[in-house]
């Protein structure tokens, strides 16, 4: 036996002497040691540490009183102002890329001669879906990053971690998952990374997977624009605004519901044996540093996100263009495909154009709506309006494109379905990489795919079905 | 006149030309340096201010996921700082203790820098004290000392160099203040100009001291001048699938020099 | 048209399944061969387990033990002897009496190993019943590879016990020794810990658990008589028949460790009272345990309680200066004594 084997045996026989308490008391000692350093290395100000305002804003923050509705007041603000910030720098950036530059790489494409459907590739299918991601993403993504940040670098969302965290424990949960989610709303991909901060393996998986029941900013369009057409014209106009927000507001705490059932039914069934640990803890607050803040959400979140879009987006694009533009027999393979799935769809209250467009706009939530008014003023035929056929394109008011809707044949009914399907689909593709990216897990993936696709048909079907037995 | 631009000699003005920020490129180094620490010391934020990289940095535990790494100049030397994940212990097996244990101990870094927080001194020196049992060309910075001092906490670092053995500077990364200091004392310990006499665990229970002197005497005869005997032996004690292969192959020290190597090349 | 078509996918897709089923197809014939390997290995390893355990036990292991230790009838017993010959794990001493070869006791060892290693890292690293740890590695055992049993030890740092209490055989095949009595045996007012617990047979063993007996936790002897033993565990008077202590084993308490005079645990502090740990039960395992300690809980650490959160559960707790969030959970497994207020 050789030396180093020796060696071994001997641990090994130590081991077994001194048992497994050695971690413990190996601990034990070192703190105890360090207890004695810093003791005598720190100068304590009694007086002072105690009239340290921490103490007092944490009392407060985390009162039974005051803490939640400080909470959802900050983070409706949030919201807020993401929502109404966005507005202005959205439609600015959409009249730069899509009303103007469009039309003009267009002219300038015809004058060097590119051939149709080159143009029509490149053009009115790469560039167009790319346009449209960065007017509708980049804007609320570089309002609502900052100001998320300036909570984080505060200190304060710890303190919103712990308040939540009686509601996510139940739900087999962690606490700072009520961050994923509110990151989600800003966009999936984000909450998905930001699931790092949950050290535990199993509760991370769980906040990982559930991201994406978070309305995403990709999607409050859509569902605002939906429920403002069908929903907010069931009432009387003077109430409509109203209905048309609480419809919104109502998916998106759906959303929140249906991600605390479906962490619970995880961690109690797949994500069992998954290994767990629990522990918060509360930084003191520090004042933030806003070109640090600036810094990192815009170039680490913002950037980042919009970089993967896009990378996903331009082939997308030219997918969404090929599918409206090849022909059989005078029709498109997109209108082919969508009266054939039409009796499909409708089972779920949906349509054939809707799924469509949600299966060729995984890329970006952002373009299922110019996709579906796309395709559906092709299939009627009602080629005045948009930029000509086959080209993505958004109406010029809520009106005109409820006019379109409705010729295509969308009922309130619809309307309900699509506003669901939309809270329950598959995450977008970048979301789906960057799941990967982080769990590292081919497993998990497919699981966060088609769990919220799963619940979306199932619970579209139960609603219609509900709605056909009703009227008849 | 002439007396401003003399005390500007030793101003941290004057100094910061001392500093050349180089960001990620880093070949020819002279010096390996590993930032360790507990998370959210303000570890990147030195690390950024050293570099002039823009590492991830948030009032929240955890964000340095994966490792990373920078350069600079001082005095004319090339430093490559390796920015290890934050971690509470060394002695816990989740990955990023993994990580950070197995570059102070193979990786072998000219010299190591704790970040500390000072608020939170006494939980920090837990980490200090393990790597102190691994390694002795330490810096000690100790952080957040402004958010110290609006707490009511001052901190000593003459005792607190005394008792640990290596040299340690108050800092406020935030405001760069520190950081000189923290650049002549890294310089210091890796030229050997400064010499570290580590501080070691000394209260362990009797059964558990005399198992690991037993232990690091053999380890100590199977391989000659290694300087962390004690620690090894007592990662044996604890089952370290690691160390007990680093052992039972006798590549304990070839393994080392392959770390080294294959750091220089990523 | 369209109707049309869609009936002839799902037709298709019918056919298809229906095809799959019917005819048994190369994937399927391979995933049946695949099971009957694997309810080979079942077997096997089981009878190696059972010579095992009548070696351990001082019985003889005959063609019948082994025909109802697995339950089978004596000529698939015989079927499974003679091949255990035939592979040589197994060597007849006299007349229908057999022990273990050297083989084969290497590899009862192995699976022995590989079935108490994931039960302890169920405890440690999961959240799952404790009930169904055993049951759970009973299949485990026969899945994992050599070579993923040894990965599995050095993830947990090679634990020599299981979470019963029982040895955990080393990859050489040493076993680590622990002396110990029965908990009838402890006298009165004498202190000791629980080192084994038997979780076989399972009627008894759920009855141990149900009191919140485990290995680790201290107890202290209050009276014993033939009918029943009366005993403290963690502060809690504990009522059992003989027969029951009889499946739990005590050894003194080890070196580093104290009884508290009173056990209160943390979560039964008020916010604003301060105190200091004495342990942390046993009961907290595994990755939880070494965050906690890492975060500074270790015996000797002074804790104040904070406040709590909005909804009372969690509580933020000072700790060696910083401020740490801790659920009811766990606080309620870290006992103290206080100190003031």
């Amino acid at each position: 036996m050789n030396l180093n084997e020796h060696i071994l045996k001997e641990a090994n026989k130590l081991r077994f002497q001194i048992g497994e308490n050695i971690h413990d008391a190996v601990i034990s000692s070192i703190y105890q040691e360090a207890n004695s350093i810093a003791g005598n290395a720190i100068l304590l100000d009694r007086k002072k540490h105690a009239k340290v305002i921490d103490s007092k804003v944490d009392r407060i923050v985390t009162s039974k009183t005051w803490g939640f509705a400080i909470m959802f007041a900050l983070l409706a603000l949030v919201f807020w102002l993401t929502v109404e910030g966005a507005n202005v720098p959205s439609g600015m950036l959409a009249s730069l890329l899509v009303d103007t530059l469009h039309p003009f790489l267009k002219s300038v494409a015809t004058q060097i001669g590119f051939p149709w459907w080159l143009s029509g590739v490149l053009i009115d299918g790469a560039y167009l879906a790319l346009a449209w991601v960065i007017s509708v993403m980049l804007p609320p993504m570089a309002i609502f990053f900052p100001l998320f940040t300036f909570l984080e670098d505060l200190g304060y969302l710890p303190r919103v971690a712990f308040n939540l965290d009686a509601i996510f424990r139940k739900a087999g949960a962690h606490g700072k998952q009520a961050l994923t989610m509110s990151m989600g709303f800003g966009c999936n991909a984000a909450g998905v990374v930001a699931a790092r901060i949950i050290d535990s393996p199993r509760e991370r998986i769980i906040a990982i997977i559930t991201n994406n029941f978070s309305l995403c900013n990709g999607r409050w369009p859509t569902q605002i624009l939906i429920a403002s057409i069908f929903i907010g014209t069931l009432v009387p106009p003077l109430y409509s605004g109203m209905v048309t927000a609480g419809a919104v507001i109502t998916v998106a705490l759906f959303g929140i519901l249906l991600s605390l059932i479906v962490s619970r039914g995880l961690s109690n069934t797949i994500l069992k044996g998954e290994p767990s640990s629990f522990s918060l803890e509360l930084p003191p607050y520090r004042k933030p540093r806003l070109l640090q803040i600036l810094y990192t959400s815009l170039i680490d979140r913002t950037l980042f996100v919009l970089w993967r879009a896009i990378v996903f987006a331009a082939p997308a694009g030219v997918l969404i263009w090929l599918t409206a533009n090849i022909t059989i027999d005078d029709k498109s393979i997109a209108h082919l495909f969508t009266v054939w799935s039409d009796p499909f769809a409708l089972l779920f209250g949906l349509n054939g154009v809707i799924l469509l467009a949600y299966i060729i706009a995984i890329p970006a939530n952002e373009i299922v709506i110019p996709t579906i008014l796309m395709l559906t003023v092709q299939i009627l035929g009602m080629d005045n309006l948009g930029s000509g056929s086959g080209v993505m394109f958004e109406a010029d008011s809520v009106s005109l494109t409820a006019d379109i809707l409705v010729a295509g044949g969308w009922t309130a009914l619809t309307g309900v379905c699509l506003m669901l399907f939309s809270l329950l689909h598959n995450p977008c593709s970048t979301t789906i990489y960057t799941i990967y990216k982080e769990t590292g897990s081919i497993k998990w993936t497919v699981l966060a795919t088609i769990i919220p696709i799963i619940m979306g048909f199932t619970l579209c079907f139960i609603v219609a079905q509900g709605y056909y037995f009703l009227i008849n | 006149m002439q007396n401003t631009t003399q005390q500007c000699a030793s101003c941290t003005v004057h100094n910061k030309k001392n500093l050349e920020r180089l960001g990620i490129e880093m070949e020819d180094y002279n010096f390996l340096i590993a930032l360790a620490g507990n998370p959210n010391t303000g570890k990147s934020t030195v690390f950024n201010y050293l570099t002039g990289l823009h590492q991830h940095t948030g009032n929240w535990p955890g964000k340095t996921v994966s490792r990373a790494e920078g350069a600079y100049i001082y005095s004319s030397k090339k430093y490559k700082l390796i920015d290890l994940p934050g971690t509470y212990s060394l002695l816990s097996t989740s990955a990023d203790e993994e990580i950070a244990r197995d570059f102070i101990l193979f990786g072998q870094p000219d010299v190591t820098v704790i970040v500390l927080d000072a608020t939170r001194l006494e939980r920090n020196l837990n980490l200090t004290l393990q790597i102190l049992e691994i390694t002795e060309r330490v810096v000690v910075c100790v952080n957040l000392a402004d958010e110290a001092k609006r707490h009511g906490i001052t901190v000593d670092p003459k005792y607190l160099s005394e008792r640990l053995g290596v040299p340690v500077v108050l800092a406020s990364a935030r405001q760069g203040d520190g950081m000189q200091e923290l650049l002549a004392a890294v310089e210091g310990v890796a030229t050997g100009e400064i010499t570290c006499k580590p501080h070691r665990i000394s209260s362990l229970p009797e059964e558990i001291r005399k198992a690991i002197e037993q232990l690091s005497a053999k380890i100590e005869t199977s391989f000659p001048g290694l300087p962390n005997s004690r620690w090894i032996a007592l990662r044996l004690l604890e089952g370290d699938q690691r160390m007990i292969e680093a052992v039972g192959s006798g590549e304990l020290s070839v393994l080392a020099e392959a770390l080294v190597q294959s750091t220089n090349v990523t | 048209m369209i109707s049309e078509l869609l009936y002839i996918g799902v037709l298709l897709i019918t056919a298809g399944a229906v095809s799959w089923i019917y005819f048994p197809n190369s994937f399927l014939k391979r995933y049946l061969l695949k099971n009957r390997d694997t309810s080979y290995r079942i077997r096997t390893e089981d009878a190696l387990k059972h010579f095992f355990d009548c070696e351990e036990r001082h019985l003889t292991g005959t063609l019948d033990s082994l025909a109802g230790f697995l339950n089978i009838s004596r000529d698939k017993a015989a079927m499974v002897i003679s091949r255990l010959q035939e592979n040589k794990l197994i060597e007849a001493e006299r007349d229908g009496i057999y022990r273990l070869s050297q083989q084969g006791r290497s590899y009862a060892l192995r699976v022995i190993r590989t079935h108490r290693l994931w039960e302890r890292y169920l405890a440690d690293e999961t959240g799952t019943d404790q009930m169904t740890w055993h049951y759970l590695a009973e299949k485990k055992e026969h899945q994992l590879s050599s070579d993923e049993t040894d990965e599995l030890a050095a993830k947990l740092g090679n634990p020599m016990f299981d979470p019963h209490g029982d040895p955990i055989p080393m990859k050489d095949g040493e076993i680590p020794q622990r002396k110990g009595f029965t908990l009838a045996e402890l006298p009165v007012l004498e202190t000791a810990q629980i080192i084994h617990i038997e979780d076989e047979p399972e009627i008894i063993y759920s009855q141990i658990v149900a009191v919140g007996l485990y290995p680790g936790i201290h107890i202290r002897m209050i009276s014993s008589d033939k009918d029943r033993i009366r005993f403290e565990a963690n502060g809690e008077e504990i009522v059992l028949s003989p027969q029951i202590a009889g499946n739990i084993t005590v050894s003194a308490l080890a070196f580093n460790e104290v009884i508290p005079e009173e056990y209160i645990s943390l979560a039964s502090l008020q916010v604003g009272e301060t105190c200091r740990v004495i342990s942390i039960a046993k009961a907290m395992r595994g990755q939880q345990r070494r965050r906690l300690m890492d975060l500074g809980i270790v015996p000797g650490s002074v804790i104040e309680v904070k406040f709590s959160s909005s909804s009372h559960d969690p509580r933020a707790y000072s700790i060696r200066g910083a401020l740490i969030a801790l659920r009811k959970e766990h606080t309620s497994l870290i006992y103290v004594e206080k100190t003031g207020v």
